[in-house]
């Protein structure tokens, strides 16, 4: 093929790729209002979600997709490797707004077995942009070295550290002062860790424990006193 | 009388049901999904409820790489979204990156009033706000709240292609590989998804006309 010619294909598939997106949203727009018309009308009267998902942004784990729900019921953030850290501005917000404005009952950070944020924070290697975010998978590695270090199987280390990752992250939701003052007053939201395995395409509940984490964390991070003022 | 199911278990019923439902569609669907991921587009949507952006396009896991937040607001200082434009643009060279805004947005009405939202979101919804400072007599004559809040999301939108435009990762790539960028709203009363005409470079390759 000549460099036109290539040029030409590419366009052609680009269009075609676009152009799924947009027939394929005309015809579940058309499937929903069928099934029930007044479908849009409800949604745009607002949002009550129960749920907060922070989930990582690999395209095989679309949130409402893998747990059944349904537009309206789930706020949703997703970055690498599902991370919550403390200065993120970004995750910050979306904790806040969905604690003290949404009043989510439920908080699930889920990470997936096969995760490629993971691997390429474990990987010795430069990895420019990306280090100071994935710094933060590192860090869980060393809060847990002696468990990691301890597993001779690879596959098995790296599934282990999916798993440490969640829980992790959990408990940095926890330190926040939002999810902290919100569980004082009205004993939600609730937190869950859980990870996705596509070996099975199921959820697996890692059980976190989020009264005894809370009040183990509130020795060192407690910000239940509101604000002066 | 309805009998109360425990939301935690009404989503792992639901996985479960999607699981089985999956498997029998296709029995490889896991392995597959198993062997890794090549999405061709990044969105980079509203972490808001009623826009699951997989299910709204009715498209497969597997196809979109997918970062969401407060407005879908891209800050050039956030390494948040940098992180997922970095890891989406070098290393899964996704083709097309969009932003998608949309009517009803919690995040573009809080940014047409002046109410004290807390430091944190005060913060992040500042560069919308001064959207509203630096449109003003444009959105000053528009009929409604609601037009508004419309015109607020698609100019953010516009706002955060400008931005992503300046990642190292996407100049690149859009010089190298024709990466492109492209604005959506979509209107939440209509479940419709609506592509800006101004976004992106859609105008000078033509490639993205919905009809
Ligand atoms: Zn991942
Ligand atoms: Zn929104």
């Amino acid at each position: 093929m000549t460099g036109k010619e290539e040029i030409k294909e590419v366009r052609k598939y680009l269009q075609q790729s676009h152009d799924r997106i947009f027939e394929n949203n005309k015809k579940w727009a058309e499937e929903m209002r069928k099934k029930k018309p007044e479908f849009f009308t409800d949604l745009s009267a607002g949002q009550a979600p129960e749920y907060l998902w922070i989930g990582c942004s690999d395209s095989r784990i679309p949130a409402e997709a893998i747990t059944g729900l349904e537009p309206g019921e789930m706020f949703i953030h997703r970055n690498i490797a599902n991370l919550v850290n403390n200065i993120d501005l970004n995750v910050m917000s979306v904790v806040n707004y969905a604690v003290r404005h949404l009043k989510v009952k439920h908080i699930v950070v889920c990470g997936h077995y096969g995760c490629g944020g993971v691997k390429a924070a474990m990987t010795p290697k430069d990895m420019g942009l990306l280090n100071p975010w994935l710094r933060n998978i590192r860090d869980v590695y060393r809060l847990h070295q002696d468990e990691l270090d301890a597993i001779t199987e690879e596959e098995a280390k790296y599934d282990r550290l999916v798993e440490l990752n969640v829980y992790e992250q959990c408990r940095n939701i926890i330190k926040t002062a939002a999810v902290q003052q919100c569980w004082a007053k009205n004993e939600f939201p609730v937190v869950h860790g859980w990870v996705f395995g596509f070996s099975d395409g199921l959820l697996k509940d890692l059980k976190f424990d989020h009264e005894g984490q809370l009040k183990e964390i509130q020795k060192i991070y407690n910000l239940t006193q509101e604000q002066d003022g | 009388m309805p009998t109360y199911i425990d939301p935690i278990d009404h989503i792992l019923a639901g996985n479960r049901t999607y699981q089985q439902h999956t498997t029998q569609c296709d029995p490889d669907a896991f392995t597959n999904l198993a062997q890794g991921q090549a999405p061709d587009i990044l969105w980079i949507g509203c972490a808001d409820s009623r826009i699951p952006e997989t299910t709204v396009c009715h498209c497969k896991p597997g196809d979109i790489f997918v970062h969401r937040n407060i407005a879908n607001t891209v800050h050039a200082d956030d390494l948040n979204a940098a992180s997922v434009v970095e890891y989406a643009v070098t290393h899964l060279k996704v083709k097309k990156v969009v932003v998608c805004g949309h009517t009803k947005c919690g995040g573009a009405n809080a940014a047409l009033g002046d109410a004290d939202l807390g430091q944190t979101l005060n913060t992040w919804l500042h560069p919308v706000r001064e959207l509203r400072r630096r449109h003003k007599i444009e959105l000053d004559k528009l009929p409604s709240d609601d037009a508004r809040s419309a015109r607020v999301a698609e100019l953010n939108v516009q706002q955060s292609i400008e931005v992503l435009k300046q990642h190292p990762a996407v100049k690149r790539a859009v010089s190298e590989r024709r990466l492109t960028l492209h604005g959506l709203i979509y209107d939440i009363g209509a479940g419709q998804l609506k592509i800006l005409d101004d976004s992106g470079s859609k105008k000078t390759t033509g490639l993205w006309s919905p009809n």
